[in-house]
């Protein structure tokens, strides 16, 4: 068997692009890729931030993440979009089918990269990759990156050399050439904590990182450590998963629209979280040994607080009990912009150890079971608790359900 | 041809091909009259999945205000809407 060879696709500036390729085709008369442009969340609720932008938006200054107020300041007559998540996933959903032309094993790694394994095909990789660009660009209108390497993680660095519309290789005798003079932050996996820590003994490009003893890098950072020494030196072997990544944690949080300042309502926000959760543990049959929930007050300084139970559960008001006692005893009782809970440490439900310490509540399962089942067919509102009338908060929160099939960030190649 | 991606009323043929064929349409005038157009003749019809959103579009011909015109109408397959694209 020859080498393997993996190719990663990446959208260039994916909501953005996917968000101009739809207004195009409904007539607009201007490219949002050609403008100052970004799409981002709603001021207004405060989910203000950049998402996505455009390349003049860049020239500007104008970085992913930051407020949508910051970026309005550096640039006055930019343009912004609300995101519209339902019309993302069917964009990624076109470009994966038009990629399972090319290969039977694709694997999903956010709503815009794809891994795809091109090992022992009959086309030269280079003109395929040549032509799943040009037939990307042709029929769906937007452009993409794409990095061609022996594994994942070489894929993933070269897709993200020169953007947009490019494709890049990046093997083993090109580590040299290509990756080792980058700066060290640039390397998957190496954050600005884990860069800091590198810089401080010295350590500023990839390629220093790659000639250190491997002992030695051991030693002092453990096995993360041991991790990006081996990505630095282009050592990464996992497989192109098509069956997507095992989930391994469940969680909801909440931007609110006004500082929550009662112990009464930020609970009733719990509530209302757990409901979520509960719900999509039930959906992926699936139950946590592990409840933890995260605040961040007004100052934007933010903290968490977690428990583990007795026994997995999936239950709303199980999760809600233990998120509302971890709160109160996180809060301090500063006014809060954000709360978020989640579960993890997920086995399934068909089967799982009951404890004694526990209450078993045969009833209560099949409670919200029902509420699951009436939720689904008609509408999440369509049965609540009586607690959330007239308070002014969603009885179900919890981020955009359909987003949730596709990790947003992950750190598991 | 000028864009104009207005929402038309259709009556369209669904005959078991794959995509309907377009027959006439009523659309607003700029006086707010309604305005009945008869499609002639279908000169090419194509499907595009910009951003993954299948439409059809189709270059038409017909007669506009006594005028045979030619113009694009565009049907967009998740929402069943008809538009007048461009004329």
């Amino acid at each position: 068997m020859s080498d393997r060879i993996i190719f990663h696709i990446d959208v260039n500036s994916a909501y953005l692009s996917w968000e101009a390729a739809y207004r195009l085709q409904h007539g607009s008369q201007t490219d949002l890729r050609n403008i100052p442009s970004i799409v981002g969340g709603d001021q207004e609720k405060r989910h203000g931030i950049v998402l996505a932008k455009s390349i003049p938006a860049k020239k500007f200054g104008i970085i992913t993440g930051e407020t949508i107020h910051s970026a309005r300041e550096k640039c006055p007559g930019l343009v912004m979009v609300p995101p519209n998540y339902y019309r993302y996933i069917m964009a990624s959903d076109a470009m994966v089918n038009l990629l399972k032309d090319y290969s039977p094993l694709i694997q999903r790694y956010s709503i815009d990269e794809v891994f795809l394994d091109y090992s022992n095909m009959d086309i030269p990789f280079m003109d395929a990759a040549g032509e799943m660009s040009k037939k990307i660009e042709n029929e769906l209108g937007f452009t993409v990156n794409i990095g061609i390497g022996p594994n994942k993680l070489l894929a993933k660095m070269a897709s993200d050399f020169s953007k947009p519309n490019k494709i890049h290789t990046l093997f083993n005798h090109q580590l040299e050439e290509k990756m080792w003079n980058l700066p060290v932050q640039d390397l998957f996996m190496v954050g600005s904590r884990t860069a800091r820590k590198l810089n401080g003994r010295g350590i500023f490009t990839i390629g220093h990182l790659a000639s250190l003893d491997r002992e030695y890098i051991h030693s002092w950072l453990k096995k993360p450590g041991l991790l990006i020494w081996e990505y630095a030196n282009g050592i990464e072997n996992s497989e192109v998963r098509s069956g997507g990544t095992p989930i391994k944690s469940v969680g909801n949080s909440t931007t609110l629209p006004f500082d929550v300042e009662t112990r009464e309502e930020a609970h009733k926000v719990l509530l209302a979280i757990s409901e979520m959760i509960g719900m999509r543990a039930r959906d992926l049959e699936m139950c946590g040994w592990v409840i933890s929930v995260s605040i961040k007050n007004h100052l934007f300084y933010s903290c968490s607080h977690q428990k583990k139970l007795t026994a997995p559960t999936d239950a709303t008001s199980t999760i809600y009990k233990y998120a509302a006692l971890l709160f109160d005893e996180l809060w301090d009782g500063e006014p809060l912009r954000h709360l978020s809970i989640s579960l993890s440490q997920l086995q399934s439900s068909e089967f799982f150890q009951i404890s004694m310490l526990e209450p078993f509540d045969k009833k209560n399962r099949s409670l919200d079971r029902t509420i699951d089942s009436l939720r689904s067919k008609f509408g999440q509102n369509s049965i609540y608790r009586s607690c959330f009338l007239h308070s002014g908060i969603d009885p179900v929160i919890g981020g955009v359900v359909m987003e949730e099939s596709y990790p947003m960030m992950s750190s598991y190649l | 041809m000028k864009v104009l991606m207005k929402p038309i009323e259709m009556i369209a043929w669904f005959n078991g091909e794959k995509f309907p064929v377009p027959l006439r349409f009523r659309l607003q005038a700029e006086d707010g009259s309604n305005l009945v157009i008869k499609i002639d003749r279908i000169l090419f019809q194509e499907e595009e999945k910009l951003a993954g959103n299948r439409m059809v579009v189709y270059r038409c011909e017909g007669v506009v205000q006594e005028l045979n015109k030619v113009f694009e109408l565009k049907y967009e397959i998740l929402t069943c809407k008809w538009f007048l694209f461009k004329m």
